[in-house]
């Protein structure tokens, strides 16, 4: 891999792991499509791709590094006494609930899922599947509003109506955390999949968002601290590696900001049907070699 | 309750420093340290102890 596909696959990956576009998919589709050689089945891959989660993860801190002090204080707190009190509390212990499942299956079930769809028209078509389960949730959204009969009022009206992530249930966290686990296949977004459960789940989009961000900054540190050994593997070309890591924080934090100000009233919508678009048009360019 | 929560947290201590040793293999891809299931029995250890401090009977 030359240092400009490098830079370019961590400007990949940042820009679409905390968008509702699914970054594994894209990592799998945009090398195929444009016939470049390397093969992700190399072994310097993995770290290639440890730095890069590093990377996103430290975006994710970045932005919420008060809200995580609050958290992991507020973590200890209630786990000391045997009782929630606070919003911090609370949120502390939804994101230990929601961990588990989502860190269970993917020490059990990451590797072999990955292992068996590793094909670019696999990623395409699981694109098509995710374009079609945002759309799906935002259905569900619109009939919730209609029930609740705010479907007449302004968007920052309808979303008053939701809750904040603290306000969640633990059945539903799980539920979310779980879900992650979906994102194993090429081509399903981790945060659109956490972000809809959080919309099935009564709450804002922009604490959906939250939600899911917050959620996935512990698994993907855990995952790629549990690799960093790697790195020191012979023929690991870390300069280049950590400059691709770089850009990788650097757009997932543009990201993140652009996403959380896009959920106070935006939908999933635009990202449902651009994972159609983008699955439909990558089968047909991998199908006829274009 | 909280005894067996804590017991069960006892339990998953054990299972971590077996995975991480390598001693235990179970639903692995092979030999070695297994430090990705140390991880998370540490995890689910934590948990378990938590919600034993949630369960056990709280003086007014």
């Amino acid at each position: 891999m030359s240092l400009w596909q490098a830079l370019f696959m961590g400007l990949l990956q940042g820009a679409s792991e905390l968008f509702p576009v699914s970054s594994l998919g894209h990592a799998v589709l945009v090398p195929s499509l444009l016939r470049w050689s390397f093969k992700q089945t190399d072994p310097s891959f993995v770290p290639f791709l440890v730095l890069l989660h590093l990377g996103t993860a430290t975006a994710l801190l970045v932005i919420y590094r008060h809200e995580w002090v609050a958290i992991i204080r507020g973590f200890f707190t209630a786990a000391v006494r045997g009782e929630m009190r606070t919003d911090s509390e609370r949120l502390a212990m939804l994101l230990l609930v929601g961990t588990i499942p989502a860190a269970t299956l993917g020490v059990f079930l990451e590797n072999r899922i990955k292992s068996l769809f590793t094909s670019p028209y696999e990623a395409a078509a699981f694109l098509v599947v995710n374009g079609v389960l945002m759309l799906g949730f935002e259905q569900l959204r619109r009939r919730t509003e209609r029930r609740a009969a705010v479907a007449s009022e302004s968007r920052d009206e309808q979303e008053s109506h939701f809750a904040q992530a603290e306000r969640i249930s633990f059945r539903a966290a799980a539920l979310v955390g779980a879900c992650q686990a979906l994102a194993f296949f090429p081509g399903i977004s981790r945060s659109g999949i956490t972000i809809g459960g959080g919309l099935i789940a009564g709450l804002r989009h922009q604490e959906a968002a939250r939600f899911s961000f917050l959620l996935a900054t512990p698994v993907i540190l855990g995952a790629g601290v549990v690799e960093v050994p790697q790195l020191f593997a012979n023929g690991v070309p870390v300069g280049e590696y950590l400059a691709a890591a770089v850009l990788s924080g650097v757009a997932a934090y543009a990201s993140a900001r652009f996403l959380l100000r896009y959920f106070r009233s935006g939908r999933l919508d635009p990202y449902g049907w651009y994972c159609v678009a983008a699955g439909l048009a990558s089968l047909a360019l991998l199908r006829f070699s274009l | 309750m909280a005894v067996g929560l804590g017991v069960l947290g006892v339990i998953f201590i054990v299972l971590a420093v077996l995975y991480a040793l390598g001693v235990l293999q179970l639903f692995t891809s092979g030999p070695g340290n297994h430090y990705k299931h140390a991880i998370l029995l540490v995890v689910l250890a934590v948990a378990s102890f938590v919600a034993a401090s949630f369960a056990r009977p709280k003086t007014a």
